[in-house]
C-alpha cells in the first residue's frame, strides 16, 4: 500500500495539476452531477414547469474548462452548461430559482429553465437559437482586445451548433483578429435526434478550426483532468494574445434532449457503452488511486452537497412567482416606460 | 453654424461621439480603408485607428452579434449594415439577442448598440439595394427604431442613440445623403428619442410621415396650399417607441389624417399608427384614416417607371389628401 501511494504521488505529478485543483475539479463535478439528477427528479415530480435539459454524462466538458476562470472572463453557454454555472460560482439558490422561474431568480422568471446566466459571474444567459452565444462571446473577446484587457471568453456549444452559419462567421473573425477566446465543442454524438454523421461529413469537428487559421484538438471529454489541462493551456495562450483554440470534447448525454424526450432514436448498447465512461466515476477512480479520496470521504461529501441542494430547493419553493406586472419591466432603459394596457 | 449634408451630419456625429467616449467603435463592410460605400465613415479609421474602425469580413451575423457581445462588456458599438437589404442574416442576433437580452435576464445584461442601416429607394438601386424594412423592427419591443429626415435630426438622433443604453436600429435614407443640406450649430446637441416633430402647423388635415416621405409630403403641401388646404405636417423621427401624444393631439385638432410611408402597406408602421388613432380617438375623426404607401409586392422593382409606380410621391399624397378633405 505504501508503495502504491508513492506511485500514486508520481502519477499525480504526471498529470501536472495541483492537489487543490484536482479536488476543486472533483468537487464541482460531483456537485453538478448531484444537482442535475436532483433537478431531473423534481421535474418528474411536477415541481417546476416547462422542461429540463440534463447534462448528466457530459459534465466534465463544462466543469473542466470553467474551473480557474476569473469573474471578468466571459462564458457564452448553450443550454447544457449547468456545470459552468456551478463552477463559475452562481449560487445554488440562483440556479434553482432560475429553473423554478421564481421571483428570486435573477431573470425574475422571464427566461426558460436551464438558461442560467449571471452578469456578476460573467455568464451570458443562453438563447435557444444555438450558437447564438458563440457569436456573442466572440464579440466579448473582440471588446477585450479593444480595451486591452487580458480577460478571455469561453464559448460552449454542441457539435450540432457548428452547422450554423453564425458559428462560422464568429470563428472566422476570431481567427483573423487572434481574439482571446476558447471554443469548447461538446460532441455528444447526437443533436437532439440527428446523429453527428448527418451533421457533417468530417469525423472530427475540431478540424473545422483549420479553415479559420487556429488550432483544433479532439480530446476525451469525459476525463475531467485532461479537459481542464488542455483548456487551461488554451486559455493561458488566449490570455497572452496568441489567439483562439477549438477543443472538441468527445462525450455523451445519458438522457434525452430534454426530460420529455425518451431518446429512443439511440441504441441501448451505445448508451450502456458510454455510461461505462462516466466522468464522475472515472474522476473518483483516479482520486482513489491517488490516495486523495476514500469511500467515507466521498459519502460525507455527497451528503454535504445533497443537504446544500435540499436547503436551496426549499428556499426557492417558498418564494412566489413574480407579480404579473413584472411582465412590463426591463423592456427598455428607464427612459422608455412601457405602455400599460387596460380594457 | 456650418452647412451640412445629411451624410456629413452622420459622419460628424460618429466622429464626435468617438472622440468623446473611447468605448464607441465602428464595425462593418468597407467602412475602414474605403471609408464606406457611401463614405459615411470617411477619414474615421485614419483618425481613430483600426481597432475602433473595423473592416469586417462579409459577415452580417458577426457584425451585429459581435457588436452585441462587445456591448455586454462595456463597449458602445456602432455597426453598419451597408444596405438594409443585407440585414436579414443578422435578424436572429437583432431579434433574439439585442431586443430581448435586457428583458430575459431581468435587466442584468444591457445592449447599448446602434446599428446604422442604409435604406430606401428612388436612387435606381434596384431590388436588392433599395429596400426599407423598418416594419420588421417596429414590431419588436425592446428595440428603438429611428429614421431621421433632416441633417439636424440625423446628427442629434445618432448621438442620442449612441449615448443611450438600448439597442437602436438607425435607418439612414440614402436618397437624402447628399440631396439635403442644413445649417447645423457648431456646439454639441442631441435630439430626444421618442419625440415626433411638428414641421408645419395647419388646421384642415394632418399628414404623418418620416424619412424620404417627409420630403414628399412637403412637396405635396406646396400644391395643397395653393388650393387653400391648410396642412399640419408631422415627422415621426422615432418609429419605436412612437410619439402617440403629438400625433393624437394634432389629429384631434384637424380631425383628418393621411399617413405616408415608403414601404408596402400591409403590416407597416402606419398600419399601427392608423389602428391606434381609430381605437383611441375615433370620436374626433371626420373622415377615414387614410394611408399612402408603397405597393404590396415583394420588393421595389428596378426599371425606372416601375420604381416610380411603386413609390408614394407628392402627386399621390395630394390625391389622398383631397379625397379625405372631400369625404
Amino acid at each position: 500500500m505504501a508503495g502504491n501511494q508513492a506511485n500514486n504521488k508520481s502519477s499525480l505529478k504526471q498529470i501536472g495539476l495541483s492537489e487543490e485543483t484536482i479536488m476543486g475539479l472533483y468537487g464541482n463535478l460531483l456537485k453538478t452531477r448531484l444537482l442535475d439528477e436532483k433537478l431531473r427528479k423534481l421535474f418528474r415530480q411536477g415541481r417546476f414547469a416547462g422542461t429540463y435539459f440534463s447534462a448528466v454524462g457530459q459534465e466534465a466538458t463544462t466543469v473542466g474548462p470553467t474551473y480557474g476562470l476569473r469573474d471578468e472572463d466571459i462564458i457564452g453557454p448553450s443550454h447544457r452548461e449547468i456545470g459552468a454555472a456551478v463552477t463559475k460560482g452562481i449560487p445554488l439558490v440562483e440556479i434553482i430559482a432560475q429553473v423554478f422561474a421564481r421571483r428570486n431568480s435573477p431573470d425574475k422568471g422571464k427566461s426558460h429553465p436551464c438558461h442560467y446566466g449571471s452578469r456578476k459571474k460573467g455568464i451570458i444567459h443562453p438563447s435557444s437559437t444555438l450558437a447564438g452565444q458563440t457569436v456573442l462571446a466572440t464579440g466579448c473577446a473582440m471588446a477585450f482586445k479593444i480595451q486591452k484587457k487580458d480577460n478571455v471568453a469561453l464559448a460552449f456549444f454542441g457539435e450540432g451548433a457548428t452547422s450554423r452559419g453564425g458559428w462560422h462567421e464568429a470563428l472566422n473573425f476570431a481567427g483573423i483578429h487572434k481574439l482571446p477566446i476558447v471554443y469548447i465543442c461538446q460532441n455528444n454524438l447526437w443533436a437532439e435526434s440527428v446523429p453527428a454523421t448527418l451533421q457533417a461529413a468530417i469525423e472530427h469537428f475540431a478540424d473545422r478550426a483549420k479553415a479559420y487559421g487556429f488550432p483544433g484538438v479532439t480530446i476525451d471529454g469525459n476525463d475531467i483532468f485532461l479537459v481542464h489541462k488542455i483548456a487551461a493551456d488554451a486559455i493561458a495562450k488566449a490570455r497572452k494574445g496568441e489567439g483562439p483554440t477549438l477543443i472538441e470534447c468527445m462525450t455523451y448525454r445519458w438522457y434525452g434532449h430534454s426530460e420529455i424526450d425518451p431518446a429512443n432514436y439511440r441504441r441501448q448498447d451505445e448508451v450502456e457503452e458510454w455510461r461505462k465512461k462516466d466522468p464522475v466515476s472515472r474522476a473518483e477512480k483516479s482520486l482513489f488511486d491517488f490516495g486523495l479520496l476514500t469511500n467515507e470521504k466521498r459519502e460525507a461529501l455527497v451528503e454535504q452537497i445533497d443537504q446544500e441542494i435540499e436547503a436551496a430547493v426549499q428556499e426557492v419553493e417558498a418564494v412566489p412567482y413574480s407579480e404579473p406586472e413584472e411582465a412590463y419591466r426591463d423592456v427598455y432603459s428607464d427612459n422608455f416606460p412601457v405602455r400599460r394596457v387596460e380594457y | 453654424m456650418k452647412t451640412t449634408t445629411y451624410i456629413e451630419a452622420i459622419t460628424s456625429a460618429m466622429a464626435e461621439e468617438m472622440a468623446r467616449d473611447e468605448s464607441v467603435f465602428l464595425i462593418g463592410e468597407d467602412i475602414g480603408l474605403y471609408g464606406g460605400v457611401f463614405k459615411a465613415t470617411k477619414g474615421l479609421q485614419d483618425k481613430f485607428g483600426k481597432d475602433r474602425v473595423i473592416d469586417s469580413p462579409i459577415s452580417e451575423v458577426y457584425i451585429v452579434g459581435g457588436s452585441i457581445g462587445a456591448a455586454l462588456v462595456g463597449m458602445r458599438p456602432v455597426p453598419e449594415i451597408q444596405f438594409a437589404d443585407f440585414i436579414t442574416p443578422s435578424m436572429d442576433q437583432i431579434i433574439q439577442q439585442a431586443a430581448k437580452i435586457r428583458y430575459r435576464t431581468g435587466g442584468q445584461w444591457t445592449c447599448p448598440m446602434t446599428i446604422r442601416v442604409c435604406c430606401g429607394g428612388e436612387v435606381g438601386g434596384g431590388l436588392y439595394h433599395s429596400q426599407i424594412n423598418e416594419q420588421w423592427f417596429f414590431s419588436q419591443p425592446g428595440l428603438i427604431v429611428l429614421m431621421p429626415a433632416t441633417p439636424y435630426d440625423a446628427k442629434g438622433l445618432l448621438k442620442s442613440a449612441i449615448r443611450g443604453d438600448d439597442p437602436v436600429i438607425f435607418f439612414e435614407h440614402k436618397r437624402l445623403y447628399r440631396s439635403i443640406k442644413e445649417d447645423l450649430p457648431d456646439e454639441d446637441f442631441t435630439v430626444p428619442i421618442g419625440k415626433a416633430a411638428i414641421r408645419k402647423e395647419g388646421k384642415d388635415i394632418t399628414i404623418v410621415s418620416y424619412g424620404l416621405m417627409y420630403h414628399k409630403s412637403l412637396e405635396a403641401i406646396e400644391s395643397l396650399e395653393k388650393d387653400g388646404i391648410s396642412v399640419e405636417l408631422i415627422d415621426m423621427r422615432t418609429l419605436l417607441p412612437w410619439d402617440r401624444e403629438t400625433i393624437f393631439e394634432s389629429v384631434k385638432k384637424t380631425s383628418r389624417v393621411v399617413l405616408v410611408q415608403e414601404n408596402s402597406k400591409t403590416g407597416g408602421v402606419m398600419a399601427e399608427v392608423g389602428a391606434a388613432i381609430s381605437e383611441e380617438i375615433f370620436d374626433y375623426l371626420d373622415a377615414p384614416v387614410t394611408r399612402v404607401c408603397g405597393l404590396d409586392v415583394p420588393m421595389l422593382p428596378f426599371a425606372p417607371p416601375l420604381e416610380h409606380f411603386f413609390l408614394p410621391n407628392a402627386e399621390k399624397i395630394v390625391k389622398a389628401v383631397k379625397k379625405v378633405i372631400d369625404y
